[in-house]
């Protein structure tokens, strides 16, 4: 944690997110003018030791094990935080006899009288043969020093290590079998399943070494983590005094509250309550502000560009895209400041805590809650947070059931559709309408945990479940973190899948601008043809939707036809599935064009609201004669938008992260398919 | 006689006679203290050593989870808070 403060306060924001090429781990790096030359930096995922257990400590072992690896380091910057500074020089140790120069950070220097620590340097340095550099990320202190340090490179270290007797005929053997590695690096080849640099006859010899000397990678590790701690904590008597911790009594304290087994649910449940509750709050005078000054500027462009099909296209599909991005901007801000805000003083910890217990009968994690929580907001970001779970197993399981969770682009068709089918009544003194948006919600909740249990029955576990982690002090947020964390999120939202969502709106609105056959084209003497009476404006009308029905848009409508009748619909709400498919927010924009409203349509506007809503409620499905939004095929409507993956933006993340289309398919196919069925059910009940 | 009580007894001497003198983590409650005598190693991932649960380490039970959910040790050196959850706990045995 205080590491990437620390990276912030040495890069400013000269920084940089991506990934690491084939793997989806965030790569964060930045550089620094120092001394007279420019240095790169790389924030590395934060880790204990250099044996992995998850993607994201994979990715450290590798950068520093492997010489030939694009991003492996000059200088290793260990940061340790006061309190634990016995862990970070395992870290140290490994890094330096795998043969990389490294220097030590102690962080957070200003809580050490706090923490009851008292710490020899000199003695540190003599120690860990390097330099000791103090700092505090949160005032800055020190950072100057640690940057012109960063041409230092420590030379000779002696092997902290010692191999035990029983394993050494093996290291010996594997030696003899990679003569151009250090010793250290030979035992890390040795005492690791699956080195993924290796090539694949490496990895085999290796196997092999270990299978004849009976040795398990697991049981290897722990000789080293017992063997390096023992001995660090015995050197460490001498350098590091450790009075009582101040800091921890304060937090037990706080903890007695917050993890009981009675408030502690309570807290979490009012904090849930209120996360949701400022989400939608305080994002709605921006999202509001946002939108009427998106229609200005639309209108605004369509008065001064020649009117023709390019000025159409650049406002009603490009503009309009881009609005419908925006839109969602505050919403997803909002969500991921507090959610930075509960990691950042240390909550976050608490919450897998109290919820793993809950989770672990559906083959989840208590740190599945953090992706299913965020879910609600938006399955891009959610999908993205799984990435801290080590079991490959609960990952998975998370990945393919956070996107049942009702994100936020899924409400404005709730929004609609059920104001469209649900009476405005009361129940018992609730809102029959309210009320139908939480069961929808549950609803997302209910086959989320449904899913993950029978995935856990089907997916076949390659490791144990296991669950171990760090409940660290509360400390108030790194206002600087929780920044840039928000923005970081808000812009993976708004480029990456803003990209998706915008080609989708310009092709849509192609497809339903042109037509295969002269019918489009020359729609005015058809419907002229067919109807010799109409007044001007009717005509004007029933051309639009003439045009559409003749348009590719609406001959897909009606070749999907077939496969969405028994669910109730007509072609018209098939356009609308197949353009939601690009993002579900697209929908209520189609149904606009599709209702020939034209303009963009904003939900949330009362008066524009009700001209969509008045045109739909007298839409009539032609095959059974009856309003194409009555009851029955509402509430199928909303049932399948409520299960289905009707998201590409999900698809292509989960594609990312899972990286096989294999999963990603089974996801689509089981979500969709599972909505079919409901809708299906639902409909022939109700009508 | 009653069942209940009886088994978590048996349960008990069987982890003692097991480990002798010590008896797995799960069995502390709330507010005390022990030192790890031995871990279960064929059972545990490395990880548990490497966030400080060895032999000798000294910890109090600070938080248990409702319905044998997670438990919260203070382990001594370095000061700090960890969770594990009850199936892993069975598997340290510990030492009043």
């Amino acid at each position: 944690m205080g590491k990437t403060s620390l990276f912030n306060r040495i890069t400013k924001l000269h920084q940089h997110v991506g990934n690491y090429p084939g793997i989806t781990v965030e790569k964060r790096d930045g550089s620094v003018k120092a001394n007279g030359k420019t240095y790169r930096i790389i924030d590395l995922p934060g880790t204990y030791t250099l044996f992995p257990t998850s993607m994201d400590e994979e990715i450290v072992y590798n950068v520093l094990a492997d010489k030939e690896n694009p991003e492996h380091p000059d200088l290793v910057v260990v940061v340790a935080e006061p309190n634990n500074i016995k862990r970070s020089i395992v870290l140290y140790q490994q890094a330096r006899e795998l043969g990389v120069s490294a220097i030590f950070v102690v962080n957070m220097i200003d809580e050490v009288n706090a923490k009851g620590i008292d710490i020899d340097y000199q003695q540190l340095e003599a120690y860990l043969h390097t330099k000791v550099y103090t700092t505090d990320a949160r005032n800055g202190k020190g950072i100057a020093q640690l940057i012109h340090a960063f041409d230092e490179r420590p030379g000779y270290f002696p092997g902290q290590f010692e191999t035990d007797e029983t394993h050494k005929a093996a290291l010996e053997e594997a030696k003899r079998a990679f003569p151009l590695y250090t010793e250290y690096q030979t035992w890390q080849f040795v005492a690791q399943e699956n080195v993924s640099f290796l090539a694949k006859e490496q990895q085999e010899v290796l196997a092999d070494i270990r299978k004849r000397h009976q040795l398990s990678p697991n049981v290897l590790q722990q000789a080293e983590a017992i063997q390096r701690n023992t001995k660090i904590e015995n050197d460490l008597k001498k350098i590091i005094l450790q009075k009582d911790n101040q800091h921890l009594n304060k937090t037990n304290k706080i903890d007695k509250v917050l993890l009981h087994p009675v408030w502690g649910y309570i807290v979490f449940f009012f904090l849930l309550f209120l996360v949701f509750q400022l989400v939608f709050i305080l994002s709605e005078p921006i999202m509001d502000w946002i939108d009427e000054h998106f229609s200005t500027l639309i209108d605004y462009a369509a008065s001064i560009l020649p009117e023709g099909p390019l000025s159409n296209l650049l406002t009603q599909g490009v503009l309009a895209g881009i609005g419908g991005i925006i839109i969602f901007v505050p919403q997803i801000a909002i969500l991921f400041l507090l959610i930075s805000l509960m990691e950042e003083t240390g909550y976050m910890s608490r919450v897998v805590f109290l919820m793993d217990r809950w989770l672990r009968p559906y083959g989840l994690n208590g740190k599945s809650v953090i992706p299913l929580m965020s879910g609600v907001g938006c399955a891009i970001p959610a999908i993205m947070a799984a990435r801290n779970i080590e079991n490959t197993k609960e990952r998975l399981v998370t990945m393919l059931v956070t996107p049942f969770m009702t994100c936020s682009a899924r409400l404005p068709i709730y929004v609609v559709l059920i104001s469209l089918v649900i009476p405005n009544e009361t129940f018992l003194g609730f809102g029959l309408q309210g009320l139908t948006l939480n069961i929808l919600y549950i609803l997302g909740v209910v086959a989320a945990l449904l899913s993950a249990a029978i995935l856990n029955k089907v997916i076949k576990n390659q490791h144990k479940s296991f669950l171990i982690f760090e409940l660290p002090s509360y400390k108030s947020p790194d206002w600087r973190n929780v920044g840039l964390n928000m923005w970081e999120k808000t812009a993976g939202f708004l480029f990456g899948a803003g990209k998706i969502i915008l080609a989708m709106a310009v092709i849509l609105w192609v497809l339903g601008n042109f037509g295969p056959n002269d019918k489009f084209s020359n729609a005015e003497a058809y419907v002229k043809q067919a109807n010799p009476t109409l007044d001007s404006e009717d005509l004007e009308e029933e051309v639009t939707s003439f045009r559409l029905e003749h348009s590719f848009l609406g001959y897909m409508g009606m070749g999907i036809e077939p496969l969405v009748k028994p669910l109730g619909y007509d072609w018209k709400m098939g356009i609308g599935l197949i353009s939601s498919f690009a993002a579900r927010e697209v929908f209520v924009g189609t149904m606009a064009t599709v209702y020939s409203l034209g303009e963009d349509v904003d939900p949330d506007d009362d008066e524009e609201r009700e001209t969509l809503l008045s045109r739909m409620r007298s839409e009539i499905n032609r095959n059974t004669g009856q309003p194409s939004y009555n009851f029955a095929s509402g509430i199928s409507l909303l049932l399948f938008y409520a299960f289905a993956m009707q998201c590409m933006s999900t698809i292509a993340i989960m594609k990312r992260e899972t990286g096989s289309w294999k999963w990603t398919l089974v996801q689509t196919i089981m979500m969709t398919g599972l909505a079919y069925i409901v809708a299906l059910i639902a409909y022939q009940l109700l009508k | 006689m009653l069942d209940i009580p009886v088994m978590e007894y048996n349960y008990i001497i069987l982890q003692y006679d097991k480990m002798q003198k010590s008896f797995s983590l799960d069995l502390l409650k709330v507010g005390e203290k022990a030192t790890i005598r031995q871990l279960d190693s064929s059972e545990l991932p490395s990880k548990f050593y490497e966030m400080g649960l060895l032999p000798g380490t000294v910890l109090e039970v600070k938080h248990k989870a409702p319905f044998h959910g997670p438990i919260g040790l203070q382990i001594s050196n370095p000061n700090i808070l960890i969770a594990i959850r009850k199936s892993e706990a069975i598997h340290i045995f510990v030492e009043k």
